[in-house]
Formats: structure tokens, C-alpha cells, sequence
């Protein structure tokens, strides 16, 4: 995401244009010629035809007579697919629910996953340096499983009768809500609990990301700042809040921005645990678009929604790019 | 993602010095740690102990925690189902994983020294779109990358599986990273001695990328078969299902019966925690370095 800035840093000086030898100009046009007509076909005609496809009340379904199967019953609609999204009919409200629900969700994860592993990296980086790799690497392992696993996993921990969690959450004393998963009547400050749910999981399984860059960029803090700091009679707090959170900022900045943009665009966790229940309170965007190109096969009215999460991920990239030219220097 | 970043930050690891902390402080920071120890390891313990559980003992509430009664019924349940040709799925995941890794580490390797080592008219530009890509989540080319395959006729197939996603945006700027730092020097020399561009590729470049190649390799490994999304929608034939189509549709099957579900879970999560155990190194490293996702 911040490539591009970096790309042009690390490319900058630009020796000789003398451009390339015939054996040369083989290797490299014979190579970059197939990969990049490849890229062509799969990568950059994908991006405009959804541009395309979105300004169409498009199913494949049905032929049209234009070519690409456009026109005819798969009519030009122009904004139509856009303004349906602000429209009272049902798919208008079941979008705009579920962009709530993926806003909701992100900013969410990014903020409990942030309050478990900048702490977390802080006291891993304190232990000895043996056990400091076991930890880090059974903290990562729920990374590395299969979304699917997981999911199913903890849809059978969150079980009302059987599960790990409630009978837990019993044997502590406590009452443990009736359904997790189910219950569309309960909320947790507002919040559905099965949004929460699916929040604790994905959490689960994905906080390792976070903790691993942590605690590389913690060790890259030169020590002779938190030692002058502790001259100065800093204490732990506030060496924490005085000298590590400052020095962490461009990667707590790219920490949020990538967690952002992957929690964006989870669609497994979603669709295996919850399938957007109970009441749409867990549909995200994208399952709205997955459900309507390829369960109703409304492909022009999915490739709108589709340049709306797009347009999302651009976004928090933009504010990124934004911030970074901020100048942080240590 | 932004990989210089990182890697510049973890490059200078000063050496850590152990700083002297008070008894009480420690054994809070280890007592932490620990919790969150079990929190991550709790629910693998929990369905691992699940699947070795008579049927009967599945459905008692409260549930048990450890087995009454410890057995591989629910293994043998799944191993000698006739719809489940447990043998067919791994090769269908493992096929598909191999092909797009070694398809993947060519063409960034490729790319990426092309990117790092050259210079040509339309260079930029080109990198441009590569780097353009990075930021196109793959649900918003889904849709055309799906119509693509029907007109290819590769819908439901293994290779509608490999062929879309053949050239990877991000392997290519992993690759022109790492090959930048690589001296000119023994390019420039193998270049004396008459090697062909292509063999220079070969022998000279290709040797010295062990470790970026381990990680993107493992990494493109784990990404296609922990893959469901594009599977979900290309295959259709129960035979050609991947794992984790293979673990939906067996959940479908058998929604209460948890001790087969969490067994065929295990069995889909084994082979992937089994690479972890080995290259944990390079893939924690890999994230360090890269923040890859």
C-alpha cells in the first residue's frame, strides 16, 4: 500500500538511459511481453470491466444482443446500479446494512486487536530471548489455519449447550447469553452479539499479524533512547507512552491501515459461522456482493457494490498516504 | 505491506539487552503471556479432544472436556466413507498449491530481477500497474475474472483454480526488492565471461534468492490452501472440491454430529500446521520483514 512511495525512494537514482542490448532486449521484451499481456487478460481488463458491468442491470443468465452479452435484456442502466443503493427497496437496504456492518466490524477488530497486541508485543519483547520465539510462534499459529477450520471451530465453541465458551463462562459463575450466533434480540453496548462473536474469532484468529510486525519494530527501537529515557528517570508508562508509542507510529500506522483493509474484505468467517444472521446483523459487503453475482447472478448490481468496497480500501489507503508524508524521524 | 519500511526497522536489531525487572513484575508479564497462551491453543485442544470422542458422548451437557472414553471412531467414520475419497481432496489442495507456488516463484523471480537489473523504455509505467494491483481486493475482479473462465471453459476445473492467478503483484515487488540489494557485479561478470541473459537469470540470480523465494513460496502455499472464496465459486464437481469446499459441504452433512466435523476440521488443518511446524522461522520472519498477508 505504501509501495508506491517507497518503489520511488528505492528507485530513484536512475543511471544511464542507454536502454538495453539486443540480447537484451530478447530476454527482457521475450519475458515481460507474455506476463504482462497475462496481466492484461486477468488483471487489468477484470478492473474495467467491472467498471463496466456496473453501469449494466447485467446477469449471465440472460443473453444480450450487444456484444460481451451486453445490451438487449442486459440493458445500459447508466448510474442505476448507484442509485439503487441509496433507494427503499429491499437490496437497497440489505447494502447499506451491509456496509454498516463491515464499517462496524473493521473499525471494531482494529481496535480490540490493537488494545491485545501492542501490550502483548511489549511484554513478549520483556521476556528471555528463548521463550520469546515459542511464544511469538504459537501466538501466530491461528494465522496460518484455514479460515474454514477456524470458523467451523469456533462455531462449535460459541454452541449454546455444548460449547467451550458458555460452559466456561458457567463454571466461573456467571450467566452466559442463551445464543451467541442466534440471537437477534442480543446486543452488547448496541452492538449485536453476534457481530461480537464473529469479532472475538476473527480476532483470534488474525492478531498474530499484528503482534509479529510489533514486536519486529519494537526491537528496532534503538536502545540507547529508552536507556537515556530511564536517565531521565523515566518509568515504565511512561517510557510506553513517552518514547515507544512515538517511535511505533509509522508502523502502528501501517498496522491500522493494513488491518483496516483486510477486515474490509473477510468474507469466509462470515459466511461459514453466521451466513449473516441472525437478522442481517453479520451480513458484510462482502457476502452481498458474493450472494448477489453469483447465488442470484445479479453481476451488474454485485460490480457496484464490488467499486464501493474498492472504493473503501482506496480510502483508508489515501488517509495512509496522507499521514506517512508527515515527516517521522528517529 | 510496505516491506522497505519493516524491513529497514528490523534490520537494526540492536542487541537485546535483558533489563533487570522486579521479581513481581516478571511473573505478571509470564502470567500474561501465558493466558494468552491458552486462549490461542484452548480451542485446537478442545476440537482435537472433540473428535476423539464416542458419538455419545458428544451430545452430554455439560460436554466433557477430556474424552471418557478415547477413540478414532470418528476418523474411521470419515476415512471409510464412500462420498468422502479423502485421498482425491488433498490432491486436488495439494496439486493446486504446488502449481500456483512454482508458477508464482518463476514469474516474480523473473519479473522482479527484470524490474530490479534493467533499464527500459516503459519501465515505470509497467511497475506502476504492478504496483497499482497491490491495492485491487480480489472481490472487485471476481466478477470478470470468473466470466473470463466461463468463456475459457475453465469452470470447475483445477486449472480455473491456477490460471488466474498465475502472475502475483506482490511477488514481483517482493522479488525486485530483494534483487535490488543483489551487487552488479557478478551480473556484470557472468555478462564477461558470455552468459546468456537467461542463464545469468538461472545461475546467478535464481541460487542467491533462497530465502525471499522460501517465503513467498510457503506464503502462496498457505494463501491457496487455506483459499475458499474462488474456489466456492469456480468448482461445482464434489470430486474436484478442494479442503476447505470439502469441510463446508461435510459440515452441511453432518451439522450435529461434531465429533466427524471437528475430525474432518483436524484433518484439513493438519497438513498446513505440519508446514508451519517446519519453516515457522521463515514465516514469521517473512511477516517481520514484509507485513505480507
Amino acid at each position: 500500500m505504501s509501495q508506491v512511495a517507497i518503489a520511488r525512494r528505492a528507485g530513484a537514482p536512475r543511471k544511464e538511459r542507454t536502454g538495453l542490448r539486443p540480447g537484451q532486449r530478447v530476454f527482457v521484451w521475450g519475458a515481460l511481453i507474455p506476463i504482462f499481456l497475462y496481466l492484461g487478460v486477468f488483471a487489468l481488463f477484470p478492473m474495467i470491466w467491472v467498471v463496466v458491468l456496473s453501469f449494466f442491470n447485467y446477469s449471465p443468465v440472460r443473453v444480450g444482443d450487444g456484444p460481451f452479452g451486453l445490451g438487449g435484456r442486459n440493458p445500459f442502466i447508466g448510474l442505476g446500479n448507484f442509485a439503487a443503493m441509496f433507494a427503499e427497496t429491499q437490496a437497497g437496504q440489505l447494502f447499506r446494512i451491509s456496509v454498516k456492518n463491515t464499517l462496524l466490524f473493521a473499525f471494531l477488530v482494529l481496535i480490540v486487536n490493537l488494545a491485545i497486541t501492542l501490550p502483548l508485543a511489549v511484554l513478549v519483547e520483556n521476556v528471555h530471548n528463548r521463550v520469546k520465539g515459542l511464544f511469538r510462534a504459537i501466538y501466530f499459529l491461528p494465522t496460518v489455519s484455514s479460515a474454514v477450520a477456524v470458523a467451523i471451530m469456533w462455531g462449535y465453541v460459541y454452541h449454546p449447550q455444548q460449547g467451550l465458551l458458555n460452559n466456561f463462562i458457567k463454571m466461573i459463575g456467571l450467566t452466559p447469553p442463551k445464543a451467541w450466533l442466534t440471537d437477534p434480540a442480543a446486543f452488547v453496548f448496541g452492538v449485536p452479539l453476534a457481530m461480537i462473536a464473529v469479532i472475538i474469532a476473527y480476532v483470534w484468529m488474525d492478531f498474530g499479524y499484528n503482534l509479529v510486525i510489533f514486536i519486529a519494530a519494537l526491537q528496532g527501537i534503538p536502545h540507547e533512547l529508552r536507556d537515556a529515557a530511564h536517565i531521565d528517570g523515566a518509568t515504565g508508562w511512561s517510557e510506553f507512552f513517552h518514547i515507544t508509542i512515538p517511535l511505533l507510529r509509522p508502523t502502528l500506522l501501517l498496522v491500522c491501515t493494513l488491518t483496516m483493509i483486510s477486515s474490509f474484505q473477510v468474507f469466509v468467517i462470515f459466511q461459514v459461522m453466521t451466513g449473516g444472521g441472525p437478522q442481517n446483523q453479520t451480513r458484510s459487503l462482502t457476502m452481498e456482493i458474493y450472494e448477489n453475482a453469483f447465488r442470484y447472478q445479479a453481476m451488474g448490481w454485485a460490480a457496484s457494490m464490488s467499486l464501493v468496497l474498492f472504493a473503501m480500501v482506496l480510502i483508508v489507503t489515501l488517509v495512509q498516504f496522507r499521514i506517512l508524508r508527515t515527516d517521522w524521524e528517529y | 505491506m510496505s516491506a522497505v519500511q519493516l524491513a529497514a526497522s528490523s534490520s537494526q536489531q540492536t542487541p537485546h539487552r535483558q533489563r533487570s525487572l522486579r521479581p513481581l513484575v516478571r511473573l505478571l508479564i509470564y502470567a500474561i503471556l501465558l493466558l494468552g497462551l491458552a486462549v490461542t491453543l484452548v480451542p485446537f485442544v478442545w476440537i482435537l479432544l472433540t473428535s476423539l470422542k464416542p458419538a455419545s458422548e458428544i451430545v452430554r451437557i455439560p460436554p466433557t472436556f477430556f474424552p471418557e472414553r478415547w477413540t478414532l471412531d470418528s476418523y474411521r467414520t470419515i476415512f471409510t466413507d464412500p462420498k468422502v475419497p479423502l485421498a482425491r481432496f488433498y490432491f486436488n489442495s495439494a496439486f493446486v498449491a504446488v502449481s500456483r507456488v512454482l508458477i508464482t516463484l518463476f514469474t516474480s523471480s523473473l519479473a522482479g530481477y527484470i524490474f530490479a537489473k534493467y533499464n527500459f523504455r516503459g519501465k515505470n509505467l509497467l511497475f506502476g500497474f504492478i504496483l497499482v494491483q497491490l491495492m485491487i481486493p480480489f472481490q472487485v475482479v471476481m466478477i470478470p475474472a470468473y466470466l473470463i473462465l466461463v468463456q475459457l471453459r475453465l469452470i470447475d476445473t483445477l486449472w480455473g483454480l491456477i490460471i488466474p492467478s498465475m502472475v502475483d503483484a506482490f511477488g514481483i515487488f517482493l522479488m525486485r526488492q530483494f534483487i535490488s540489494t543483489f551487487p552488479n557485479d557478478l551480473i556484470d561478470a557472468a555478462r564477461i565471461d558470455g552468459a546468456g541473459e537467461f542463464t545469468i537469470y538461472r545461475r546467478v540470480v535464481m541460487p542467491n534468492l533462497g530465502a525471499p523465494l522460501a517465503t513467498l513460496g510457503i506464503f502462496t502455499f498457505m494463501a491457496t490452501w487455506n483459499d475458499y472464496l474462488w474456489p466456492l465459486i469456480v468448482i461445482t464437481t464434489h470430486e474436484r472440491r478442494t479442503l476447505p469446499l470439502l469441510l463446508t459441504w461435510y459440515t452441511s452433512q453432518h451439522g450435529q454430529r461434531y465429533d466427524l466435523t471437528m475430525a474432518a476440521s483436524i484433518l484439513v488443518l493438519l497438513p498446513i500446521l505440519i508446514v508451519y511446524i517446519f519453516f515457522q522461522r521463515w514465516i514469521v520472519r517473512g511477516v517481520a520483514l514484509t507485513g505480507m498477508k
